[in-house]
């Protein structure tokens, strides 16, 4: 989950130069919004294991508001970063404010569809499917990023976008219309990240600025606007957080950070950084 | 740009004076008027829906205090303001105090905030009557004999509660146990309270995990995982917001909750989200002070029970209680004061005077403040069941402790105390 966001916040950075703080309220959002569309489903009569296309279409319905939001980021594209961070942040507040206009303070969850898959038992261990299943839509992603921007020809306008605006403008790309989309993919990732990871947790207010905070931790350790680094950065956070918990719970923030400062030390631009990056 | 910007600042500072201006033209003080009671509410982050639910309890006390013509006659006017950072809080306070004019304030959950808002009810001469924020340790600290601030209870209650009733139910049952709290000074002393009442009680326990996730924290599949490794008897938790619901649907997730024991102190707090899919029968639940289906309530509990559930499609929790109590306290201060000063309405002194001892109605039964402004009630805890007409879990039986037995006496240590017990 932490790579979609992780990825869209680098998507939207690499192109854009965006620093978006706005990516957790995303993540809220998504969640939300899949609670919301579940509910609304199993209420019309959805068997329980149909569960999941409704939420991911929940998720990339409400990256519509992926549009509007880069339009009222356009004037700061070419402003200090501090901008930026200012005003994304300001989209956070709001956005707090929306999901309580609109969803009340309360946590929000889906009941029981979480165990709809059954679990599995592995050795002693047991296992809801459903992480699996998210495991497997968070590897598929991945593949279908790197696919992506890797063969299709809008991604590599979009990598020509990251690597020189102003030759890939010179070029004939219509700049605005790339920024509109890239932005609302980078919408979506954090708004589909959400929808699915609500099954298995509650949505909740904060829950979007908890995110942000491991997000750039994951951005630092991985490199700025690298996509494999935001996978990996993902899965070293996720990874030594768990490890953290079970052997030294004391630590468990200490240790991620411990690993940031050490990447700025060591590889200050991040493990997967570009070199002209 | 700079002339829209200047235009601008003009405007906004003609606004800025026009709004201020009905403030300072106010008569707000005195005998005459309303009564104003500014309102300490969070609205944003963890806290929100305790706030939120504080907020209507104060609301439903004054409607019923106003409907029967008042407090000596006076009607009570609400000042709601937010509570945030303990420093913004502070501020927030102030303005009450100086620009409102508030006769008392009432509210308050973080104990950051309770900390930096006892000093500066001292500093301010305004009444401050606690919802909780006013833990132990830091309080007793920072604010060793309070004039104007009257506190809630203590922040072990429920654990010394919780675990009273774990050494009855399953004492010889378990021996291994574990602990994931929130990490903050609510959690840590719940943990050492339940720990030192195991001890007190000849339990030969071992502590298998000690987990401390952040406050609102959102997953806990790797805390779950190392529960599953650490195959604990028994699971202590004093979670109060939305982790509570998450941690217990991850636990059950990963068969956690099949064998286990749960001892939830404060998970009533959000018992709406306690849905039955994942939350066991049989778990030790407890509910602040105040239990929305408790078969002894009241008339008027369930008269508040009814107007909550109406008007906000929700069963109430502790938290309205709390902002009750502060609002009916403080009117019935007022009125013993009055009756000494000859029916007048008394002076601020008289008025904490009388709030000394106070006792009141609550929705939960009689409470009352001490004489060292420690507020007195009764807690409602009991093991969880399914069976009812509702989603979620309630409990059944409950059972009801009243802080005569679960908080510490004035003037005499937490750990002191419990071990004077005689068990």
């Amino acid at each position: 989950m932490l790579f979609l966001v992780a990825a869209g916040l680098q998507l939207v950075f690499g192109v854009q130069k965006i620093l978006n703080l706005a990516c957790g309220s995303f993540y809220a959002l998504g969640a939300y919004a899949g609670v919301s569309a579940v509910r609304w489903a199993l209420g019309a009569g959805l068997p329980a294991p149909l569960f999941l296309p409704v939420l991911l279409g929940a998720g990339l319905a409400l990256a519509a508001i992926g549009p509007v939001i880069e339009r009222l980021l356009r004037p700061i594209y070419d402003r200090d970063e501090s901008f930026q961070l200012l005003l994304t942040f300001a989209l956070v507040l709001m956005f707090e404010d929306v999901i309580r206009f609109f969803w009340g303070t309360a946590p929000h969850q889906l009941g029981n569809v979480y165990l709809a898959f059954g679990q599995l038992r592995i050795g002693a261990l047991t296992v809801p499917t459903y992480n699996l299943v998210v495991i497997a839509a968070g590897a598929g992603i991945a593949a279908g990023m790197g696919w992506f921007l890797a063969r299709t020809r809008f991604g590599r306008i979009v990598r020509a976008t990251a690597e020189n605006r102003e030759m890939a403008e010179a070029m004939g790309v219509d700049m605005t219309r790339v920024y509109t989309r890239v932005f609302t993919l980078g919408v979506a990732l954090g708004t589909v990240g959400g929808a699915l990871v609500i099954p298995a947790t509650a949505a909740v207010n904060e829950m979007g600025i908890d995110l942000i905070v491991e997000a750039f931790a994951v951005v630092v350790i991985g490199g700025l606007g690298s996509m494999r680094g935001a996978f990996a950065g993902a899965l070293i956070v996720g990874v030594v957080k768990a490890v953290a918990i079970a052997t030294w719970p004391e630590v468990e923030m200490l240790a991620i950070y411990v690993i940031v400062i050490a990447v700025l030390v060591l590889r200050p631009a991040g493990l997967f950084a570009r070199a002209t990056a | 740009m700079r002339l829209t910007r200047r235009r601008f600042l003009t405007l906004s500072g003609a606004g800025g004076l026009a709004a201020a201006l009905p403030l300072d033209a106010a008569p707000a003080f005195g005998q005459s008027g309303p009564v104003r009671v500014g309102v300490l509410a969070a609205k944003a982050g963890v806290t929100a829906p305790v706030g939120e639910s504080g907020l209507r309890g104060v609301q439903f006390a004054t409607d019923r205090i106003n409907a029967a013509g008042g407090i000596l006659g006076r009607k009570v006017e609400l000042i709601v303001e937010e509570e945030s950072s303990p420093k913004d809080t502070v501020e927030r306070f102030r303005k009450l105090a100086l620009s409102d004019k508030v006769d008392v304030v009432s509210g308050a959950i973080s104990t950051g905030v309770g900390l930096a808002l006892g000093p500066a009810a001292e500093e301010m001469k305004t009444i401050w009557l606690a919802w909780d924020a006013t833990t132990q340790k830091g309080v007793e600290e920072t604010m060793p004999k309070p004039k104007y601030s009257f506190r809630s209870t203590d922040n072990e209650c429920e654990a010394v509660m919780a675990s009273i009733i774990t050494a009855r139910q399953w004492k010889g049952k378990f021996k291994t146990v574990a602990g994931i709290n929130p990490d903050y000074s609510y959690g840590r002393d719940n943990w050492a309270a339940f720990l030192a009442i195991m001890k007190k009680y000849g339990m030969e326990i071992q502590v298998v995990s000690e987990l401390w996730p952040k406050l609102g924290a959102t997953d806990f599949t790797s805390h779950v995982a190392t529960l599953v490794q650490a195959k604990p008897d028994l699971i202590f938790s004093c979670f109060w917001a939305g982790d509570t619901p998450i941690f217990l649907k991850q636990a059950h997730a990963a068969g956690l909750t099949k064998s286990t024991k749960l001892v939830l102190t404060t998970g009533g707090g959000v018992h709406e989200s306690l849905k039955k899919d994942f939350t066991p029968e049989g778990a030790i639940l407890g509910y602040n002070c105040f239990y929305f289906e408790n078969p002894k309530a009241s008339a008027l509990a369930k008269e508040f029970t009814r107007w909550h559930s109406e008007k906000f499609k929700e069963w109430p929790n502790y938290e309205s209680d709390h902002g009750y109590f502060t609002i009916v306290a403080y009117k019935a201060a007022v009125e013993r004061a009055a009756k000494a000063a000859g029916g007048k309405w008394p002076a601020q002194d008289a008025i904490i005077q009388a709030l000394e001892g106070v006792e009141a109605e609550s929705l939960s039964g009689p409470r009352r403040y001490r004489e060292d402004h420690i507020m007195e009630a009764a807690f409602f805890q009991g093991l969880t069941t399914h069976k009812n007409r509702h989603d979620f879990v309630t409990i059944d039986p409950v059972e009801s402790m009243t802080t005569k037995q679960i908080q510490k006496p004035s003037g005499v240590g937490l750990y002191d105390w419990i071990n004077g017990w005689k068990v």
